[in-house]
């Protein structure tokens, strides 16, 4: 066969007669992404991502995979109206794929811990890999597994059934089974030292998850830490009964066993400067946290008698107790308010907590709020302080009753105050809890930008401030939030740090494409048929008498027998194709959006009739790949086209279901689909499915 | 004594009007020792179905909207010895405006000659082209009369037909096929219907003489079952056609041999698409594939084919009877020839017509159509079907060609001709035939079934009056997506009637989004029927006629309506007389 010369995007080639314009393209090292094309098919060009534009041509694109070479034809596979071109396709694509990529908790958790894996290895007792799985995103399974607020067990699909999977306890299970096997947390190898030299502002779960990742790639990792121990907020707004001293050591003592040096008792803007540190370090990572008490904006809330939470909450921290004596007024609805109410409470204190709104709108987690309740926390709804004054140690805190109104810009509803129904509480300690703020004094040398929120200004995913090498992450950049946020945001900010290190740009860390069902009371109730109810396992608690009276841990912790039942609660959700899937890498690659359009999508459907093979007939592109597998490869029609226009599907014909074919399970169509539509059965489903 | 003849126009359409029941009338009835009862097809006068011509003594009389009152008078008339004198719909001025502008060619035999009979085709001069072509010519000879004639594809690409069967004469392969699409499926389009109906034959002879020109030895004519008419009489034709040796082999006594057989479809719109078509006659789902390789090279089972529309073959025996340079007299800028109409939608004077090149879009509607039926001002055409556009009314004086009629934005197209009125919607066109593009989609390309269905939503909305301004950026983009980036015609050309309409109509798609207003009345979401109290006299007529109750009042006063209620069904506008509901 003849040679023919063709010019791709402007680079002249020969190649053999009869070749496609992909098999030329690629010759030359372009990347053309192709969804329908298979090397084992007959070429069926119908998901335009392979499209590229034949110079002087009718302007119509044409798919390279099926288009012949000419002698002298000139063609341009890779330009701006091409990659829009595949863009706008796999919108389409996605506007009509009804599947999740990630399984729905993982996608909430902000530290994208893989839940299903770690819930997976519990289930077959390998509790010592599932802490190493963890560690790939978060270094503080035990830590988490006590106090997350747990965003993943909200998105749970489990909750359709009757309950979340219980997630965060699990991570405690994980890190208490280690501890007990291994006596430490197992951590992984550090890469060769690379000579670059980091300093961290802070030994908070963000610096300290920063300082993890960044000493496993093998840089030199300083700490320095204003107070006598690491753990920041962990440690001193979060109290032992509910996260010990020992898990703090356990977790962040690991972190300095890799080699990461923490000193102590070193304010930064004072003991050493942020300047200093920068000069003399290849980076910087600001991680100083929101240590500052937001004001209640209450005359009189200077007075003598009155604490911030913070403040309270780091004396019983470093071991005092303060003297609040025995009526304490605490103003706020967060978790703070919560964790304050109870120490007072175990302190000997009554605690009286107010609340400007109702318990809907409370922001602790309810679980939070119920023990406090439990415990004998009285919280006084629709009520807020005005004014405040204290004489001879007792406190008067006089009080207005609110009511809401419309919608603020929170979502919630706005509290006003009730004229004429001032009423007065008698305390001998008030304790505010209504935020932090960033103190930002010691780092104000670096020239870091600040928000107008007073947070330090970052790229939100890489985390560089406007000043190069300069990194801020946890509270100091996203304003006080919850624990795990801060790992997550300290581990991708070490990735950008990485890459700032080895001279890479600074992208951060990759984000992949996620496809997803909807929120969690929008997906199918279909979803759900078959699964048998099991109710959640429930975590074994101190008594309560004494847990009102001591500081000791009040959860317990689960056996092997519960978490393992715990864990086989866990449904799997998520795609099995989600690491392979074609149409997700070129979604990741495109910066596809499955929402651009909206409209009407493909319904949940699926065909688990075959002992081998399943089908998700919701997931599948309209590729064909399968049909055509079927017939060319194996000479079989298991699979044909049904239907017409969008509502067009590759299903056994005639309604039938697969185990009603021929189909033998060979799997050839399995190999050809790009997404997965078509796949192998993993074991779990042939067990739990009907 | 000779006889009177009476004839009855018998297409699907004169049939549908009523014209079955006038025959089986005046067969029954009608003296046969002194007149004659003859079928024949569609005359093309669709307005005045069912048409019955009476032939005596060299006159032939035509008569339309003729019903049993009016057969009496035919058969009294008969009885008589002389012409019934109402009712005659070629001698008045409509009549006149409606035929002396047209040019027929392709339809010259239609509603004239039984379909059903070979020996009247043969009396109009039938299979003389043929013999002609045979004798007088080589296949090259006729290919270059046929390239000379300037003839282009009818079926709405307008590729030139002598040039298309050349590369099938210049194709190597033991066997060449030569395909006829009538898959007719464009709404409003009855074009090839009326031809096959009419005058089988004529498509018959036109493959043949491409047959003997190409040395394609089988032919095929893909047809939609949804014609059981025309499926019938050219079943019946290709059998006469095989009985008098001008089909099948030895065709004439020569060596020549032509074989051909009707597939008919099975209700895909996409299998007009060639190359869907022949998949379909393959027995394969009718899914369109990439070109090249062209039928040409690849067609039917590998082989080498060709493929032309009824109408083309249709314009062959008179070229090859009468000449290139006479088929081409009828000529405008690049287009030759005439060209077959199916004049639809609010005319007044609906039928198939057939207009040399060159007459106007206003010729058309106004002269030849009679304008709209209401009365109301004509605002658009919808030209080519639904992968055509809409043509507004001012630029009526765009001539029919090939190369004019693309240069607004719609395409000839295959012959559909659709009348719009001011009460016409635009956006709601444009939906309506999107809808329909996208439920014929194939569903294989990412763009054209998920593309069309999302433009398809996006103008659904706009219609129910939740569209958002950016609702026609989107739109404009992914129509420009959806054009460039399908395999086939149907992908491709789905976007025109929303291209053509947000074109020349884009303000009524800003009134439907940003003022929530159908300025044509149309959308029921952006509507109110009111009444208009001055007018009203209070007669009851429409809150009698209102299904769901919405109008209310006392006799003689003036009515109200209750719009939470009312469905916007328009009944209650038809039934007053006084001029007194309104659309707001």
């Amino acid at each position: 066969m003849g040679m023919v010369n063709v010019t791709i995007n402007g680079i002249d080639m020969q190649i053999e007669e009869g070749s496609t314009i992909l098999q030329a393209a690629t010759k030359l090292g372009f990347d053309i992404p192709t969804l329908c094309h298979s090397d084992s098919l007959e070429h069926f060009t119908s998901c335009f991502m392979c499209a590229v534009k034949v110079d002087g041509g009718r302007g119509n694109l044409v798919p390279s995979c099926a288009t012949k070479v000419r002698d002298g034809m000139s063609v341009t596979v890779e330009s701006d109206e091409i990659n829009e071109s595949r863009r706008m396709a796999l919108n389409l694509l996605l506007s009509d794929h009804c599947g999740d990529c990630l399984p729905p908790c993982e996608d909430a958790c902000p530290a994208s811990i893989d839940i299903r894996g770690f819930l997976a290895l519990v289930r077959e007792g390998k509790e010592l890999e599932a802490a190493k799985l963890i560690r790939e995103k978060a270094p503080f399974p035990g830590a988490l597994g006590r106090i997350c607020p747990r965003p993943c067990e909200t998105a749970c699909r489990r909750n359709r059934v009757e309950e979340s999977v219980s997630i965060c306890y699990m991570k405690r299970y994980i890190s208490d089974t280690e501890l007990e096997e291994c006596g430490e947390a197992q951590l992984p190898d550090c890469a060769p030292s690379t000579g670059k030299r980091v300093a961290i502002i802070g030994a908070g779960p963000a610096g300290m998850s920063a300082a993890y990742y960044l000493k496993l790639q093998g840089h030199d990792v300083t700490v320095y830490e204003a107070k006598g121990k690491s753990g920041g907020m962990m440690r001193y707004g979060i109290p032992y009964y509910r996260l010990t001293d020992q898990t703090l050591k356990d977790e962040f003592d690991a972190i300095e066993r890799l080699g990461v040096t923490v000193h102590y008792n070193t304010v930064v803007g004072k003991d050493i400067t942020a300047k200093k540190l920068e000069v003399e370090h290849d980076a910087l990572i600001l991680a100083i946290g929101a240590q500052g008490a937001s004001s209640m904006r209450v005359e009189g809330e200077d007075s003598s008698g009155v604490y911030s939470g913070i403040e309270y909450l780091g004396n019983l921290a470093e071991g005092k107790t303060p003297d609040i004596g025995n009526e304490v007024v605490i103003v706020g609805g967060g978790n703070t308010a919560i964790d304050v109410s109870r120490s007072a409470i175990r302190n000997g204190a009554k605690a009286t907590i107010l609340y400007r709104r109702t318990r809907a709108e409370m922001p602790a987690s309810s679980f939070e709020i119920d023990e406090a309740l439990e415990e004998g926390v009285n919280i006084q709804f629709l009520a807020s302080p005005v004014h405040i004054s204290s004489e001879n140690g007792e406190v008067t805190v006089s009080c207005i009753r609110m009511k809401l109104g419309e919608p603020d810009a929170s979502g919630r509803r706005r509290p006003l105050p009730v004229e004429g129904s001032e009423f007065e509480i008698k305390a001998t300690a008030v304790i505010s809890a209504i935020g932090q703020k960033v103190v930002p004094d010691g780092i104000i040398d670096t020239g870091v930008g600040l928000t107008r929120w007073g947070t330090v200004q970052a790229d939100p995913k890489t985390f560089m401030t406007d000043r190069p090498g300069i990194f801020a992450c946890g509270d100091c950049q996203t304003g006080a939030d919850i624990a795990v946020r801060a790992v997550g945001n300290g581990r991708k900010t070490a990735y950008s740090v990485h890459q700032y290190l080895s001279g890479q740009e600074v992208t951060g860390e990759p984000v992949l494409f996620n496809s997803t069902m909807g929120a969690l009371e929008d997906v199918s109730e279909d979803l759900f048929i078959g699964i048998e109810k099991a109710e959640k396992v429930k975590m074994p608690v101190l008594e309560k008498t004494r847990r009102i009276t001591t500081f000791e841990e009040m959860e317990r912790g689960f056996s092997k027998e519960e978490a393992r039942a715990e864990a086989a609660r866990c449904l799997e959700c998520g795609c099995d194709a989600a690491v392979d899937c074609k149409l997700r890498t070129y979604a990741t690659r495109f910066n596809a959006d499955q929402q651009y359009f909206g409209g009407e999508i493909r319904q949940y459907q699926v065909d688990y009739s075959h002992e081998k093979i399943k089908m998700e007939i919701n997931k599948c592109i309209n590729c064909g790949a399968c049909v055509r597998a079927c017939a060319e490869i194996k000479g079989l029609s298991v699979l044909s086209f049904v239907g017409r226009g969008f509502t067009t599907r590759m299903t056994a014909p005639f309604g039938r279901s697969l185990v009603d074919t021929a189909c033998d399970g060979c799997g050839e169509c399995v190999a050809v689909c790009p997404t997965a539509g078509i796949m192998f059965k993993k074991e779990y489903r042939i067990e739990t499915d009907v | 004594m000779e006889k009177t003849k009476v004839f009855v126009g018998l297409g699907s359409c004169g049939i549908a009007a009523g014209a079955q029941d006038v025959f089986n009338y005046l067969d029954e009835k009608i003296d046969t020792q002194v007149s004659e009862l003859e079928v024949t097809s569609c005359v093309g006068m669709c307005y005045a179905e069912p048409v019955v011509e009476i032939e005596r003594g060299g006159k032939r009389v035509r008569y339309g909207y003729v019903d049993k009152k009016f057969a009496d008078e035919i058969i009294q008339s008969l009885e008589d010895g002389v012409f019934p004198d109402k009712n005659i719909i070629t001698e008045t001025d409509a009549g006149k405006a409606y035929l002396d502008r047209q040019v027929k060619i392709v339809l010259k035999n239609c509603g004239i000659i039984n379909p059903e009979s070979i020996d009247e085709y043969l009396k109009a001069g039938g299979y003389e082209a043929i013999k002609k072509a045979m004798h007088d010519y080589t296949p090259a000879e006729i290919i270059e009369i046929v390239k000379q004639s300037g003839l282009r594809g009818r079926g709405g690409a307008g590729f030139l037909t002598g040039q298309k069967w050349s590369f099938l004469a210049g194709a190597k392969g033991d066997k060449k096929f030569l395909v006829c699409n009538a898959d007719e499926g464009d709404p409003g389009a009855f074009m090839d219907r009326s031809v096959l109906e009419g005058d089988p034959h004529k498509v018959i002879e036109g493959m043949l003489v491409a047959s003997y020109a190409t040395g394609a030895g089988e032919g095929v004519v893909y047809c939609r079952a949804e014609y059981p008419l025309a499926i019938k009489r050219l079943n019946k034709a290709i059998k006469d056609a095989e009985d008098r040796h001008f089909l099948g082999d030895n065709i004439l006594g020569t060596d020549f041999s032509f074989h051909l057989h009707v597939k008919e479809g099975a209700g895909a719109f996409v299998c007009g698409e060639e190359t869907a078509l022949m998949a379909s006659i393959e027995g394969k789902r009718g899914f369109p594939r990439l070109r090249p390789p062209f039928p040409a090279e690849s067609g039917i089972q590998h082989s080498p084919t060709n493929i032309n529309n009824v109408e083309t073959y249709a314009n062959i025996s008179y070229i090859i009877l009468n000449g290139a340079d006479a088929y081409n007299k009828y000529s405008f800028k690049k287009s030759y020839g005439t060209k077959v109409f199916a004049l639809a939608g609010k005319i007044k004077r609906g039928g198939l017509i057939e207009v040399p090149m060159g007459l106007t879009i206003g010729e058309i509607v106004e002269e030849i159509g009679g304008g709209t039926d209401s009365g109301r001002p004509v605002k658009a055409v919808q030209m080519g079907g639904p992968a055509g556009g809409c043509i507004p009314a001012r630029m009526f004086d765009t001539p029919i060609d090939y190369d004019s009629i693309n240069a607004t934005g719609a395409i000839m197209g295959s012959g559909g001709l659709v009348v719009m009125d001011d009460k016409t919607c635009m956006v709601d066109v444009a939906r309506y035939f999107l809808a329909f593009t996208q439920k014929e989609s194939c569903g294989k390309c990412t763009f054209c079934r998920i593309g069309t269905k999302r433009m398809l939503e996006i103008l659904t909305r706009i219609t129910e009056g939740k569209g958002v301004p950016e609702d026609l950026d989107r739109l404009e983009e992914l129509a420009h997506h959806v054009q460039k980036t399908s395999l086939c015609g149907l992908g491709q050309l789905a976007p025109n009637p929303v291209l053509t309409t947000l074109k020349y109509f884009r303000e009524e798609y800003e009134a439907h989004i940003y003022d929530k207003k159908c300025p044509a009345g149309v959308c029921k979401p952006l509507i109110t029927i009111r009444i208009i109290s001055d007018n009203c006299t209070g007669c009851t007529a429409c809150a009698r006629v209102c299904p769901v109750h919405a109008i209310s009042g006392e006799v003689k006063k003036p009515h109200t309506i209750d719009p939470d209620v009312c469905t916007r069904c328009g009944l209650c506008i038809e039934t007053c007389n006084f001029n007194a509901i309104e659309v707001v």
